[in-house]
Order: structure tokens, then C-alpha cells, then sequence
């Protein structure tokens, strides 16, 4: 029997969706990647400046490392849900929609480059605005 | 392309066909740009109109507008557009297995 359904069996997989079978797209985790770029720059502002104790030291290179991380994330995370959602008819609904992901995307290259709390709270937003216009496209 | 297939059935394909079979068919074919063998149902073919790129569009004499089933999230002419017909594969037309689930497609 088992002989049988080995001649029986498949031997080629096709597939219903491209990568993802189950097409799962969430931008939570851009989200909270924004959210955690901007409490980075906060804790950092909250260390003593020109403190050289070695806590103060180790705690800012933490944060820098978490920030820059999380930006890279926010960046990985918006272009998977650009590139592999959106279709032409997301498009037609948002036609600014490659300008904002283009500004995002630089607006999170930025956030590695610098502690600004300005440009955090921009990304912040963006990303905001990035998954609401996702949302919007699931109703 | 639930709930006409799920995830784990053997397909018995046609690949004999010369053309694109009639509308509803499932076929598989060789899809643009990623080569990955994908399923899909034909929506439109050759000389039929349909919307790409927001503007009614006649397929050419080789195209065929494939569409998945699960409307929501499948990959399909909505994101890679018409389909010629050298990505044709075959035409799936009955379901080996699981036997609970043998059938005609």
C-alpha cells in the first residue's frame, strides 16, 4: 500500500501564492519598531551629558545599537508590505503611496545618522500613516 | 485557491493542452518574474477585456488573465498582469488525493 501511494504521490509541488502561503501582512511590527527608534532617542537624551561612568557608557551604546537596529527593521518591515501587498488597485486609491514609503524609507536613514527626537516623531507618524493606509486597504 | 484546493492535494494535470482552457479552469503555470509553479483559475481569455493598470485592457491573442481564489490575498494578474501562454503548464482537471477528497475539479 505504501509502494501504491508512492506511485500515487505528487511528485511536483505547485503553489496557490508566491512566498507567503498564508499572506499574512501586518504593520505592527513597523510600528513598534518606529515606537522603540523614538524611546531610544528619549533614554539617550536622559543620560548625564560628558558622564564617562561605565553604566552611562554602556547604556548609550545599548541604546544607539537598539535604535539603529529598529530603524533597519522599520525599513525591512515597510518595503516587504510595499513591494509584496500593494497592488495596482492599492495604488489607485493612494497615489502618493510611493512618495510616502520613499520619504519613510529616508526619514529611517536618518534616524540612524542622528538623535533627533524631531525625526523620531516624524517616523513615528509616517508609519502611522503607512499602516492606516494599509488598513484602509483590507476594508 | 480555497476552498476549491487546499493546501496538500495531488493534482492530476493535462499538459497537453494547446491553448488556454475555458473560463474557470484551473491551470498551472510558470509565473512571471519568481518561475515558481503556481496554480491559478483563468479569468479572461485571449481577445476578452479586463481592467490592468486602471485602464480596460483586450488580452493579446496569447493571454489569459489568471486569478486565485482567495480574493483578498492571493498573487495573481492583479499584481503581475496578463500571462502568456508558454507559462501554460497544464490544465489541472482531477484530485488524487486525499482520498476523502477525489475528485473531479
Amino acid at each position: 500500500m505504501s509502494r501504491l501511494s508512492e506511485f500515487l504521490a505528487p511528485k511536483t509541488v505547485v503553489r496557490a501564492h508566491c512566498d507567503v502561503p498564508c499572506g499574512i501582512y501586518d504593520p505592527a511590527g513597523a510600528v513598534t519598531a518606529a515606537r522603540t527608534v523614538a524611546r531610544m532617542v528619549e533614554l539617550i537624551g536622559q543620560i548625564e551629558p560628558g558622564s564617562t561612568a561605565l553604566a552611562d557608557r554602556n547604556k548609550f551604546v545599548r541604546c544607539v545599537t537598539v535604535k539603529e537596529q529598529h530603524a533597519e527593521l522599520v525599513k525591512h518591515e515597510v518595503q516587504i508590505i510595499w513591494s509584496d501587498y500593494f497592488k495596482p488597485e492599492h495604488l489607485a486609491a493612494n497615489p502618493d503611496l510611493h512618495t510616502k514609503v520613499w520619504n519613510l524609507l529616508k526619514l529611517a536613514g536618518k534616524n540612524k545618522q542622528s538623535i533627533d527626537a524631531e525625526a523620531a516623531a516624524q517616523l513615528e507618524a509616517s508609519v502611522k500613516e503607512f499602516a492606516e493606509i494599509f488598513w484602509s486597504t483590507k476594508k | 485557491m480555497r476552498p476549491a484546493l487546499e493546501p496538500g492535494d495531488w493534482l492530476l494535470l493535462d499538459p497537453t493542452v494547446q491553448a488556454w482552457p475555458r473560463r474557470g479552469a484551473i491551470v498551472v503555470v510558470r509565473e512571471p518574474a519568481s518561475e515558481l509553479l503556481v496554480v491559478k483559475r483563468v479569468a479572461a481569455r485571449p481577445g476578452d477585456m479586463v481592467r490592468w493598470l486602471d485602464r480596460p485592457t483586450r488580452l493579446g491573442v496569447d493571454q489569459a488573465w489568471l486569478l486565485g481564489d482567495d480574493d483578498a490575498r492571493s498573487i495573481d494578474s492583479r499584481t503581475y498582469g496578463p500571462v502568456e501562454q508558454h507559462r501554460l503548464v497544464g490544465r489541472a482537471w482531477f484530485r488524487h488525493g486525499p482520498i476523502h477528497r477525489i475528485g473531479r475539479l
